[in-house]
């Protein structure tokens, strides 16, 4: 739509991928430290909990950023070219 | 004196209650929320009170607007034969949208900038997200975890990766809200305290930029608002959509 619109779009965009990363991987490190302490297992499945929440972090950001359609930059584009035909 | 920046974040008991043991003390934070619900409720009745018109009145189009905008988001994330979950939308948006305008009226009270109240929303839809997920799909909503065309070596990898993503919605959504809101009435509290103890020909400055925030702040608390309706609108899209 316009340009205000969109600057609030990237603006969200921006602000849900940050904090996603971040939170997926204190939740992995959560969990392992849960699981390390329940299983005596120190400091193991921390490692393995980071590591999968770094994963789960990065999946959930490619995720986010692979569902902004990639034809609307494409739309601008033509529309622009439109005009300057 | 320096006050503390972090301490207009405490809340105290105004109004002491105790209803069989539990403390339900009302604290400003609850009275603040209520006048958030007062605002919200106030506006739209005063919208239909003044008549609802075919060719709209100013507060009639702004409802309206926003109201489309808000249907527009669950038609695209959820589905235009899910119309259902509308009014849930519509609510939260325009709660947590009053109250953190309400918030940034000098001298009142942000109660989003509490993990617990923006905690309780997230984990209020997680588990609402759950149950629609299992009435619709049933134990076929467990199907979630494992994208479509994984290569059989990766289930023990993915697996575990997809329930923390999982999990990590709530928090993230409720971290998000809590973050932004204390974030930026914490660097109001900083500047506003050095315009309280500079000399007057320097307070002049932070006291400017205050000013200048506090727009940011407009801008960042109806940002929010409309990311936590969205992310809302997308988690209850996917579980019914499942991908």
């Amino acid at each position: 739509m316009n340009k205000a619109n969109d600057f609030q779009q990237g603006l969200g965009m921006a602000m849900r991928v940050g904090v996603e990363m971040t939170v997926a991987t204190l939740i992995g490190a959560a969990m392992g430290f849960a699981l390390d302490k329940y299983l005596d297992t120190q400091p193991w499945l921390l490692l393995v909990g980071v590591l999968l929440g770094g994963a789960a972090g990065c999946l959930t950001v490619y995720r986010t950023v692979a569902s902004i359609p990639p034809a609307e930059a494409g739309d601008e584009n033509n529309r622009k070219d439109e005009k300057d035909i | 004196m320096a006050e503390n920046p972090l301490h207009h974040f405490e809340l105290h008991p105004i109004v002491h209650l105790s209803v069989a043991g539990v403390d339900l003390s009302l604290n400003k934070g609850i009275f603040i929320m209520w006048a958030g619900l007062a605002v919200t409720f106030g506006l739209f009745l005063l919208v239909g009170k003044l008549g609802l018109r075919l060719v709209p009145s100013k507060s009639q189009s702004v409802a309206e607007m926003a109201l489309l905008f808000l249907r527009g988001l669950v038609d695209d994330f959820i589905g235009k034969e899910e119309r259902k979950f509308f009014p849930f939308v519509a609510a939260l948006f325009f709660f947590i949208l009053s109250c953190n305008m309400i918030g940034l009226v000098p001298g009142s009270y942000t109660f989003t900038s509490q993990l617990v109240v923006t905690g309780t929303f997230a984990i209020f839809i997680f588990i609402m997200t759950l149950f629609i997920g299992f009435g619709r799909h049933g134990i076929r909503f467990l199907g979630i975890l494992l994208p479509a065309g994984i290569p059989k070596m990766l289930i023990p990898l993915i697996i575990p990766i997809e329930i923390i993503s999982m999990l990590a919605r709530p928090f993230s959504l409720a971290v998000r809200l809590f973050a932004n809101m204390t974030a930026g009435h914490t660097v109001l509290a900083v500047l506003f305290g050095m315009t309280l103890s500079l000399p007057w020909y320097l307070s002049v400055f932070p006291f400017g930029f205050t000013v200048a925030i506090n727009g940011l702040e407009l801008m960042v608390a109806f940002i929010q608002a409309y990311i936590f309706t969205t992310l809302t609108c997308f988690y209850i899209g996917d579980v019914i959509k499942m991908h």
